[in-house]
């Protein structure tokens, strides 16, 4: 993905899209925009800068880190990678990702939707007080009450288990996905809806055969950025399990620091590791990821 | 500090314009509105456990917290009424750590978002690669925290680190120094990472409201003579205004709250060197078990933070109806 698209911006003429058929008429007229490219060249590698530290620094041998921190890889090697995922503990760290993640992103767009359709569509007296409260988590920050909850979740017989994480992974997101879910069935149109009324159809139908199919795609940019939200978080893991049985990369990578050794490689690979499926998902799927973002964002 | 950060500006859509154009008005028959009642009240029910067990719980616990002496482990703790409160006006550490707050918010908030106007307006003139352009300045933003803090805290090493090597070969040794250890240097530094993670965010969505931008009036200013500050100034960004302000909300409140990025950097120090009320209040109440003080620091900031945003948010829900953008 890097030195292949690095030096595409200057030669690429692809079909226009529909931003360029926008751009202002001066600069529609062929013109030196060599200085433009350069500095947009140069903004893009001091971009991509520390992800290319990363991966080349995972690629040297042992020795060659000892030598020559500063250089590029000379000889590929994994022993890094293998360093990692084997004494560093990364492949459990991976796991607990996974397992913390997922149940999360799936309870957070489950709930979600259901809180998100009620308040855009299904009227009732208290609905705007209860959206109220919601919608509050989205303007106190976490760490406003994170240490309360530490005590909540201990006598809660939580504090430590991967239920009580997912469980508060999950709570985290409800805010916004209840606020984006709510935002988007708004924008529905009414008729279909009212035309399954008038045939009897009863609600709950109307909304899962419905209106829920009508709502895959703003599902599935919740889904996106709820995920990378939740295997992002670091705050959750860190203080909600403290134990180290269930530990997330997030927290591995930062326990993985505190020895403070030279160990610049494997800890090279163990970012590596944490970041790379998270780079993966974001390329496959980025036009998803910042329409997503916009949407949520913007039109509200 | 990613997502965190991102809902707090959109929070206060008005409820009142939706009323009416979703869901059946007051004249559905009165047996579709007790269907809808049920219905609703069953799928709200998860959200409304949730909240109230995680969120509103904790946070009156919050308010308990700030006027007992709590260490943890005494099961009946102290009244002590306002003490924690006018301990927190007397510490000269709360000052400090305020004031970093401020310099976090004001540099925080003004360089990614000039930089980013810059950049976006810049990649809307440019023909080509801007898609692409626009994968890669997004990509920090969706990384983990922690692996920004690790890589740079790697990169300004003072010994082996990228920086210092860099700045020796171009012939400026004498600007090398412990980036992250040095007090005069260290919050800036930290900063400049920030900076680094969320540029990238404001480029992507100034640029999408840049596509509603009427080219027209920007071609009869340059007619009318106007120069390319002008252009920007006067055309351009009152157009984006809206947008440009959601912008703006987001990442001030982000930095109220900021937290992450420093705790993983430089844990606060050297010596309170980059401490934020978010660092100052972990460190009070998990290394110094001082949890009835640490939950009064940390309410301060939700007391500061609060009333910009719904300011913010109120002056930019204006502008999108005055129909001036979005």
């Amino acid at each position: 993905m890097t030195s292949s698209t690095l030096s595409r911006p200057d030669t690429a003429r692809g079909p226009r899209d529909r931003q360029q058929r926008n751009a202002p008429t001066e600069l529609r007229r062929p013109r030196p925009q060599f200085g433009r490219h350069l500095l947009l060249l140069v903004l893009a590698l001091f971009t991509l800068f520390p992800v290319l530290l990363v991966i080349s620094t995972t690629l040297k041998t042992p020795e060659d880190v000892r030598v020559n921190p500063f250089g590029f890889f000379s000889t590929i090697s994994l022993q890094n990678i293998v360093d990692a995922w084997t004494v560093g503990r990364f492949s459990d760290y991976l796991l607990n990702s996974i397992l913390l993640t997922v149940p999360s992103t799936a309870l957070v767009i489950i709930f979600s939707t259901m809180a998100g359709y009620t308040f855009a569509r299904l009227p009732f007296r208290g609905r705007t007080a209860m959206f109220y409260l919601v919608v509050l988590g989205l303007l106190v920050p976490f760490f406003t009450y994170m240490i309360p909850l530490y005590f909540q979740l201990r006598s809660m017989g939580l504090l430590d288990t991967l239920a009580g994480a997912v469980l508060l992974l999950t709570s985290t997101g409800l805010s916004f996905g209840t606020f984006f879910m709510r935002a988007f069935f708004s924008d529905l149109p009414m008729e279909l809806e009212q035309a399954a009324r008038v045939d009897g159809a009863s609600e709950l139908r109307i909304f899962l055969s419905v209106m829920l199919p009508l709502a895959r795609s703003g599902i599935g940019a919740l889904t996106v950025f709820t995920f990378l939200g939740n295997w992002n978080n670091f705050l959750i893991p860190l203080l909600y399990l403290p134990g180290g049985d269930f530990r997330p990369l997030t927290s591995g990578l930062y326990m993985f620091t505190g020895g403070r050794s030279l160990d610049i490689g494997p800890l090279a690979a163990g970012t590596l590791i944490t970041i790379l499926p998270v780079i993966v998902l974001f390329i496959v799927l980025q036009r998803q990821v910042t329409q997503g973002f916009l949407s949520g964002a913007v039109k509200g | 500090m990613t997502t965190a950060a991102l809902p707090a500006a959109t929070a206060a859509t008005p409820l009142k314009r939706r009323r009416g154009s979703g869901g059946p008005t007051s004249t559905s028959p009165a047996v579709t509105r007790r269907a809808q009642t049920r219905l609703g009240l069953l799928l709200v029910a998860p959200v409304m456990i949730m909240t109230v067990v995680f969120f509103l719980f904790p946070l009156g616990n919050a308010l308990y917290y700030s006027v007992v002496d709590f260490n943890g482990i005494n099961p009946n703790p102290e009244f002590v009424g306002l003490a924690n409160f006018q301990e927190m006006f007397l510490d000269p550490e709360v000052w400090h750590a305020l004031g970093n707050n401020f310099i976090w918010i004001i540099v925080g908030t003004a360089a990614p978002l000039i930089i980013g106007l810059l950049v976006s307006v810049l990649l809307w003139t440019t023909r080509t690669g801007s898609p692409i352009y626009r994968v890669i300045f997004f990509l920090p933003y969706v990384l983990p925290g922690v692996a920004i803090g690790i890589v740079w805290g790697w990169i300004y090493d003072p010994v082996s680190g990228w920086l210092n090597q860099a700045l020796t070969a171009i012939g400026l040794g004498d600007l090398t120094r412990g980036w992250l250890g040095d007090p005069n240097i260290a919050l800036y530094a930290v900063l400049a990472t920030a900076v680094w993670a969320s540029t990238g965010f404001v480029i992507v969505i100034l640029l999408s409201a840049l596509r509603n931008v009427d080219i027209e009036l920007v071609d009869s200013a340059k007619i009318d003579g106007a120069n390319p500050a002008q252009r920007l100034w006067y055309v351009i960004l009152p157009q984006i205004m809206p947008v440009f302000l959601m912008v703006l909300t987001l990442t001030l409140v982000g930095g109220f709250s900021v937290f992450d990025i420093i705790f993983i950097m430089t844990g606060g120090g050297p010596a309170g060197a980059t401490n934020t009320i978010g660092t100052y209040a972990y460190s009070q109440a998990f290394e110094l078990s001082r949890i009835g003080y640490g939950t009064t620091l940390a309410l301060l900031i939700t007391v500061l933070s609060v009333p910009f945003a719904v300011f913010l948010n109120r002056l930019q829900r204006r502008l999108s109806l005055d129909g001036t953008g979005a």
